[in-house]
């Protein structure tokens, strides 16, 4: 895969629909844009790699993609002591964070729209319902599943069993477990959609250099780059967005890879900068008239940050497993997602299947430690199995984004400080999926069993929240702002509830169905 | 280097990472080549070398012998005793990112490295666990 070109618009363009960011939000409603004869202009302010940049080497690709701008976290959530500046794991380059993204792809659940109904007046929560239902997801769910290739659906082949997930299986089997498979998941199985097979190189958290993994560098951005419509500016990163009198957006303000401030005029500005830059760049766009962030009348932009409930457990054997070999996630038990609160706790999670190398494991399986036990994990790593845990969580008000008081990037702007503290549900799930992860690894003779505490986010939601009423969340059912009618956020900031599912699907899903609206609307309501 | 660390510092933080970090099978070149790391970071960072400077210097004060000619219990001891320090967690911090991105420690621990050069795995071993029976792929149909 190489570099594609695309069009170049001006910065006077004033009917071009302006997109920040190019991941799983962006890129998608960039494609379903410019397909529909919309003028895109896609501002990321990451660099434009391909396969061939990328390296199969963990720190290597970590430091060549991951966001490494300074954020800060805070709060009593473990992350903060152990991660306490790098709260999030979020990639900075064209394709955004579907680049690292493994594939996993569940749906939500019916009952996973209307959380606050279902579980109730959860003390500490600020749970609430989403604006929509599954069923009039479903039809954007389908087309999400077949632009991704998503295995197991519309007649994709599953993935084989590899050597990690012939362990969890078996171990799942053992403990009566039925909802085991390899998927659903976004790689080829066989040839798809003009990209191949995968060859299990075991680097899908580090880019795919085959390009047998979905990823909106590979799959939609060349796709509407083809219709002429799309001008993509890598290194571009937006500063602020920009409102005229009546408090309709009219373009943002971005560093070009000069450092050059730049205006781009636009009829519409969707934001997709990930769940932590886009309300950073909300509240950073304050000005008289929004003096609190643009589109924060409610007070709700940055609140409610969700980022799964998640844990890491791990067997190992007398035996080798190399798990390092092969699809990284492909590898799902479905059961524990079910609606159940006999558990102590409200919410579901899954178990995937995880594998890193010796670099990542050593640093993340007991983050800080040192000494015999440490490296006797690591002597093992041969016979290791892995597999993630990963929860809805509860949203709460003080869950945070907030503009830090004194720390700023390379551009002079005020970074992301991430608040977090754990609800007891966390608490409660995760040591309950912790008790289910190390017994399935003993069911199949296990030796040792870890218990890894959260990486830095790999999923971070919510902070931008969709709702009925416009007092409790930021924007509406297809993600405009409450408060400004031409501005949109197109990424899972939107989520209102985090569900138990990886949340790509859902993003992809919600930036059709956004698509959609804004097509039909552009010449009505948006101008 | 600097010349603020003598020789003799060099020793010492070589036994602190091989008592931090034992493994019966690792030679001492990985450890060497994390030294190595860790005095080229402090020659770009004068806090992290000052840190040497003392840390290394107070190991040695605290039993009689020189850190590095302590049994691997007394050093064991000696490291959780300071384990606290900014200047001990700088060291794990450099050391626990460098020594296992090793790939002579790769080769040890039976990690593979790169793999797209050589076709990925699935012609090289992906599936080959044979001590489990094969499993179902797709979620057994209720
Ligand atoms: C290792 C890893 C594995 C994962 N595995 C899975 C999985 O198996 N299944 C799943 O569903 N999800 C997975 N995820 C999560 C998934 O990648 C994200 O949920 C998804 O990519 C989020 O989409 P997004 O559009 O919100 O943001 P992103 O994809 O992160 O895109 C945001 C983009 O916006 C850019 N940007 C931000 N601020 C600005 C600005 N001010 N100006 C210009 N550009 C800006 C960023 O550089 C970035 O490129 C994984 C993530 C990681 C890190």
């Amino acid at each position: 895969m190489t570099r594609f070109e695309t069009s170049r618009f001006g910065h006077d363009d004033e009917d071009v629909v302006v997109i920040v960011g190019s991941g799983a939000g962006g890129g998608t409603l960039a494609n379903e844009l410019c397909r529909n004869g919309i003028k895109v202009v896609v501002l990321e302010a990451g660099p434009h790699l391909t396969g061939e940049d990328y390296v199969n080497d963990e720190w290597e690709a970590f430091g060549q993609m991951a966001w490494t701008d300074p954020r800060t976290a805070s709060g009593s959530w473990r992350i903060a002591k152990d991660f306490p500046n790098l709260p999030a794991w979020i990639v900075k380059a064209v394709g955004g964070t579907t680049t690292h993204c493994a594939g996993a792809c569940p749906r939500f659940k019916p009952h996973e729209f209307h959380a606050r109904t279902t579980y109730g007046d959860l003390e500490g929560a600020s749970l609430l319902d989403w604006p929509i239902t599954l069923s009039e997801l479903e039809p954007y769910y389908d087309r999400a599943e077949i632009k991704m290739g998503v295995s197991h659906r519309h007649g994709r082949p599953p993935l084989p069993a590899n050597n990690n997930y012939k362990v969890f299986a078996g171990g799942a089997a053992e403990l009566g477990y039925t909802k085991v498979s390899t998927g659903p998941y976004a790689t080829n199985a066989e040839p798809y959609d003009g990209r191949p097979a995968t060859v299990q190189d075991g680097f899908n958290f580090q880019g795919d250099k085959n390009g047998s993994k979905w990823s909106t560098l590979v799959a939609e951005l060349p796709k509407a780059a083809l219709t002429g419509n799309l001008d993509l500016r890598p290194d571009s990163h937006v500063a602020q967005i920009l409102h005229d009198g009546r408090g309709r957006a009219t373009g943002v303000l971005y560093t070009d890879r000069n450092g050059t401030l730049r205006r781009q005029r636009a009829a519409v500005v969707c934001v997709a900068g990930n769940s932590i830059e886009t309300p950073r760049l909300l509240l950073l766009s304050a000005s008289g008239l929004f003096p609190d962030g643009l589109a924060n009348s409610s007070g709700q932009v940055g609140r409610n940050y969700m980022r799964h409930t998640t844990a890491t457990a791990w067997g190992q054997f007398d035996k080798p497993v190399n798990m390092h070999r092969g699809e990284t996630m492909a590898g799902v038990i479905a059961d524990e997602s079910r609606l159940d609160t006999d558990r102590g706790f409200t919410g579901g999670y899954y178990m995937e299947t995880i594998a890193l190398g010796p670099a990542f494991f050593a640093k993340f399986v007991a983050p800080g430690d040192w000494g015999p036990d440490l490296t006797a994990i690591v002597d093992g790593y041969r016979n290791t199995a892995g597999m993630w845990i990963i929860g809805e969580d509860m949203p709460q008000a003080d869950n945070r984004i907030t503009l830090s008081p004194d720390v700023t990037d390379a551009h002079g702007l005020p970074v992301a400080d991430v608040h977090v503290d754990d609800h007891p549900n966390d608490v409660a799930m995760r040591r309950h999926g912790l008790g289910r992860g190390t017994a399935i690894y003993k069911a199949v003779g296990a030796t040792r069993t870890i218990e890894t505490p959260p990486y830095p986010s790999t999923h971070n939601l919510g902070t931008s929240r969709m709702s009925e009423r416009p007092g409790d969340g930021v924007v509406d059912r297809y993600g405009r702002a409450h408060d400004v009618p031409n501005l949109f956020v197109s990424d899972g900031s939107q989520f209102t509830t985090g569900a138990a599912a990886n949340p790509t699907l859902t993003i992809v899903a919600l930036a059709v169905r956004q698509a959609e609206f804004i097509v039909r609307e552009l010449n009505r309501t948006l101008v | 280097m600097s010349a603020l660390l003598s020789a003799a510092a060099h020793r010492t933080l070589l036994a602190v990472l091989r008592r931090a970090y034992p493994h019966d099978t690792f030679p001492v070149g990985p450890y060497q080549r994390v030294v190595d790391a860790v005095l080229t970071a402090a020659a770009a960072d004068p806090r992290l070398l000052a840190q040497l400077v003392q840390g290394l210097a107070d190991l040695d004060r605290l039993r009689d012998l020189p850190f590095a000619d302590l049994d691997a219990d007394t050093a064991g001891a000696v490291l959780r005793s300071v384990q606290d320090t900014p200047f001990f967690r700088s060291v794990i911090d450099i050391a626990v990112v460098k020594l296992y991105d090793d790939h002579e420690v790769w080769d040890l621990l039976g990690y593979e490295g790169p793999s797209f050069d050589k076709g990925g795995y699935v012609d090289r071993g992906f599936a080959d666990l044979d001590w489990l029976p094969e499993p179902q792929i797709e979620e057994a149909s209720a």
